[in-house]
């Protein structure tokens, strides 16, 4: 009985914001590459996949706390300190790049674990947590890296950031011209990284038990207690993973810039947009309804809304005001089920 | 099945265009084009040539963060520059986008505008660091990146800025004649500093001390953060002159306004000021130089984007330009301001006022940068 369809349908069913999400991503993506005078073109899309990779990390960063019915303030500080320990360690032997990004990595994660056992067993409200400890990590940012610059190396900084060809290019991997490897060889590496990384890390964790407690204290803490979830487990799962995906935005914000910068605005900014894209991909802020993919889309529908501001001509000054607006309508899409609520109580969903 | 086979034949066509070796400027020898507008940093400055193309050009203005009067202006000014008869016939497309202080979006948006064929690119760098994607596809597609104002740590782009040591320099300087021409030989000098960690700020406060310590009177310099901001200058002003009692001097990087209004609320005594080009720090020192304002206003002009348009134009004619070109200071001291010229009793306090460059040609008055209609250039 449980057929494809039948999936699909309940699929949509339980996860309509994420759908009508991607479907506007799917709208806007091909109206601006129409536009573009290389539109569909791999240089395009190259370039698209680099501008987003960071935000899309920040947001599925973001998504995990906002599932718990909390708000990370600290991701984009993160970030900022995980890029920041990367221009410092990522170079030399093929070797100690991988050490390096290993550290990135851990250092980012043994973050987000700090912020989950401080919310847990400091019984605090994660947002100031994560404020505090936000300020904590661009402190150690700026004292790990007090100026901007870094050493990252250069052939990794033009692998990663380009096609899957130049990729094969550069290290020498095979014939990068060979037959069977030119249906691929457009496919940009980022979107590769950001999609495999989604799919290796998110989705088994929203399967295990973990993460499913995950969902059912944002939608209601009580019931998850009283069924005997693991409640501490999840939340400190939960914040030690937005630290891992808040490092992955900050490894590859000091590969494709080669260098580390302790930004506090930069910081500041990429913690706001992380909020926007999660509520964009469909996730509640209330807790208990959504996911990273969702958040993912959410951020590429973020950035392909300030891409049309250099194919069309708006005034400079105005950008900011059009970007508001447009983000303001996009959300509003999502309340328009409020319209169609049979019962009220539903609206406290 | 459409949609993919044209992937795999643009995505093919990049591949060939990719065997090419890197283009790009070559380092000849100098002396540049018009050496009086596009001067060489220092005798060390190397030259750059790109090959020449054929305009009218595309040239786009990438800024990063917006939301203060001087980046508002220098949109404006970048606007009214591309509408100069000047520059009007060589420019076939003219676009301008901010990015916030977003680096993966500023290289982005650099990115986007080299694959839309654009052929010059002018920027605020968000950051010093970072660019060498972009510099690399920008030479691949010999195409002019031009930075100023923040300028970038390579020397494979031609940027455009300010000397900012020589400015703190100057600044420490005038407040010291000033004060030997009074007949102080020490005392307590303010010094207002801008954001910290950043190469600006850093300069400039290195400028002004050198000067006081090689004087070799007793001055004993007071340092406070003002952000180039006029509301946290005048706080920290005020806290300073509430801590401190009185001060020989103000030199000070930005704000200046601020510093003008802490003085006259706390009703300190006019002493010599140095500080930024706001209109409204001239329109005081105009006021007030009988009675001991002794002023020097010297600015990091907006006026900068419409040198380095100039400056990308010229390289894609063909010319010999400069790698790092040094706009000279517009400095005016009190004895030199005069409203309408230098000054505008008329228009706001906050607004920037040096923007002419006559060795440039560069001539956009403050009222026409201020009439300049915001829905017509586009």
């Amino acid at each position: 009985m449980d057929t494809f369809a039948n999936k699909l349908s309940t699929s949509f069913r339980q996860s309509r914001g994420f759908y009508g999400a991607l479907l506007l991503l799917i709208v806007i993506y091909a109206f601006y590459n129409i536009l573009h005078p290389r539109g569909f073109s791999s240089a395009v899309l190259v370039q698209n996949a680099n501008e987003t990779v960071a935000i899309a990390f920040l947001a599925m960063a973001q998504t995990v706390p906002v599932l718990l019915g909390g708000l990370d303030l600290s991701v984009g500080a993160v970030m900022t300190l995980t890029s920041c320990i990367a221009s410092e360690l990522v170079s030399g032997s093929p070797v100690e790049i991988l050490f390096g990004m290993f550290v990135t990595l851990l250092s980012g994660t043994a973050f987000g674990l700090m912020n989950g056992l401080i919310v847990v067993y400091g019984r605090l409200q994660p947002i100031i947590v994560t404020l505090a400890t936000g300020a904590i990590a661009i402190g150690l940012a700026l004292f790990v890296r007090p100026r901007p610059g870094g050493d990252i190396d250069g052939d990794l900084n033009w692998a990663v950031t380009n096609s899957l060809w130049d990729f094969v290019d550069t290290y020498q991997l095979f014939d990068p011209d060979a037959t069977w490897f030119a249906p691929f060889a457009w496919i940009p590496v980022p979107l590769i990284m950001m999609f495999a990384i989604a799919i290796l890390v998110w989705l088994p964790f929203r399967k295990s038990v973990t993460g499913r407690t995950v969902y059912a204290i944002g939608s209601a803490e009580g019931a998850a207690y009283m069924s005997g979830l693991p409640i501490n487990r999840a939340k400190i799962a939960a914040f030690a993973l937005a630290g891992f995906f808040a490092s992955c935005g900050g490894l590859y914000l000091a590969i494709q810039t080669s260098s580390g910068n302790a930004d506090v605005m930069q910081a500041g900014a990429y913690t706001l947009n992380s909020i926007a894209a999660v509520v964009l991909g469909g996730t509640s802020l209330l807790g208990g309804v959504g996911g990273a993919v969702a958040s993912l889309v959410g951020a590429c529908i973020l950035r392909v809304i300030s891409f049309y501001f250099r194919i069309v001509s708006i005034d400079p000054l105005l950008q900011p005001l059009i970007e508001g607006i447009v983000l303001l309508a996009a959300v509003s899409l999502g309340a328009l089920r409020t319209l169609r609520v049979k019962n009220r109580l539903d609206l406290f969903r | 099945m459409k949609l993919k086979a044209l992937l795999i034949t643009t995505a093919a066509s990049v591949l060939m265009s990719a065997g090419v070796s890197f283009a790009g400027p070559s380092v000849v020898s100098g002396p540049g084009v018009e050496a009086e507008c596009f001067a060489p940093w220092s005798a060390d400055t190397k030259f750059l040539q790109w090959p020449k193309k054929e305009g009218p050009y595309k040239v786009a203005v990438v800024n990063g963060f917006v939301g203060n009067t001087w980046r508002i202006q220098m949109i404006k000014t970048a606007k009214a520059y591309a509408e100069d008869p000047a520059v009007k016939d060589k420019i076939s497309d003219f676009k301008v986008v901010s990015t916030g202080t977003d680096a993966p979006a500023q290289l982005g948006a650099i990115e986007d505008f080299i694959n839309q064929g654009y052929d010059a690119i002018v920027t605020i760098a968000v950051a010093p660091d970072g660019f060498d994607r972009v510099i690399r596809l920008a030479d691949k597609n010999d195409v002019v990146i031009v930075p100023f104002d923040n300028v970038l740590d390579t020397d494979k782009v031609m940027q455009v800025n300010e000397n900012q040591l020589q400015m703190g320099q100057m600044w420490g300087q005038f407040a010291l004649d000033e004060l030997h021409a009074k007949g102080v030989k020490g005392g307590k000098i303010l010094e207002v500093r801008g954001l910290p960690g950043n190469s600006v700020d850093r300069d400039r406060s290195i400028g002004i001390n050198e000067v006081f310590e090689k004087d070799g009177g007793d001055w004993e310099m007071v340092s406070v953060v003002g952000n180039w901001d006029d509301g946290t200058t005048q706080k920290v002003v005020a806290d300073a002159i509430a801590v401190h009692g009185q001060f020989e001097a103000v030199v000070g990087q930005g704000g200046s306004n601020g510093v003008i209004q802490a003085l006259e609320d706390a009703g300190h005594p006019w002493v010599p000021i140095a500080g930024e080009s706001e209109n409204g720090f001239r329109k005081a020192i105009a006021e007030h130089s009988a009675d001991g304002l002794k002023g020097i206003s010297i600015g990091q002009s907006p006026g900068l984007v419409a040198i380095a348009m100039k400056a990308a134009i010229s390289a894609l004619d063909g010319n010999v330009m400069p790698q790092l070109i040094s706009v000279p200071l517009p400095v005016a001291t009190y004895k030199e301001l005069k409203d309408g010229e230098n000054y505008w009793s008329d228009l706001p306090d906050n607004f920037f006022t040096v923007n002419e460059f006559p060795p440039c040609g560069v001539n956009i008055s403050g009222p026409a940068i201020m009439a300049q209609d915001e829905s017509d250039t586009n």
